[in-house]
């Protein structure tokens, strides 16, 4: 079991999941976070630490392809675990519909 | 004020700080979880002790206080059996029922579910056999 990031966090990025992790399974995008699958302990403490409220359980339904699309680029991005500042416009794509067809990059973030 | 002896009805450090003591007192005399945490942690305790604090200071808290990887650590655990999740989830539970009051001790044993769930999954699964899984690795 394990927690997913979802299509909100796509140029929101508010990073704020990262510090409260316990186990650093946060990857970081261009524009986007993941959670690795393989070390998320599924604690739940990130889901409600999200602004955008971007993260949820695995088990709710519908989900599958993003725990698909976190698993690929938790295993090429790098790992974040510091939180910095948010992208400048992150506020006025909070809430944006369909952000995946029309925003995500595949592009490593700088990570720690 | 609530006297020694009410439950405690919120979750702070000292809180945690008791049920980790308790806790671990009881898994020191248990005659399943015993064996394997001796092996595991032969010296010293405290250290352990600390690292349980903080990681429940982080789940419980947010505080971010502990940083680890416990699937890797349970991993190289000898001897580790599946069934012996439960027997830790019996006996953390029943502590978290001397200690705190029913929602709050609902709160701890939930996420000790989970987390226990997701350990077994990742030290226990294997796509080509049925799951929920009972035997040893």
């Amino acid at each position: 079991m394990t927690f997913v990031v979802t299509d909100n966090c796509i140029k929101c990025k508010y990073m704020d999941c990262v510090e409260v992790c316990p186990v650093d399974c946060f990857y970081e995008g261009d524009n986007m976070l993941v959670i690795n699958p393989d070390e998320c302990i599924d604690c739940g403490v990130c889901e409600p630490e999200c602004p955008a409220e971007a993260i949820f359980p695995d088990t709710e339904p519908g989900l599958d392809s993003w725990l698909k699309l976190n698993a690929e680029y938790a295993s090429v991005w790098p790992n974040i675990t510091i939180k910095r500042e948010e992208p400048p416009d992150a506020k006025s794509f909070d809430g944006v519909a369909n952000k995946l067809e029309q925003y995500f990059s595949a592009d490593s973030g700088r990570g720690d | 004020m609530i006297s020694s002896t009410a439950k405690l009805d919120h979750v702070s450090e000292d809180g945690i700080r008791q049920l980790v003591d308790a806790f671990y007192t009881k898994v020191r005399v248990d005659p399943d979880l015993a064996p394997i945490f001796a092996c595991a942690i032969p010296g010293d305790w405290q250290p352990h002790l600390n690292k349980m604090y903080a990681f429940w200071s982080s789940v419980m808290l947010t505080t971010g206080r502990y940083k680890g990887n416990p699937v890797v650590k349970h991993l190289v655990i000898p001897g580790l059996q599946i069934h012996l999740f439960e027997r830790w989830l019996a006996l953390f539970n029943e502590t978290c029922g001397e200690l705190f009051d029913d929602s709050v001790s609902k709160e701890f044993r939930s996420k000790a579910e989970r987390i226990a769930e997701s350990l077994k999954l990742a030290l226990f699964y294997r796509p080509d056999r049925p799951w929920p899984a009972e035997d040893p690795r």
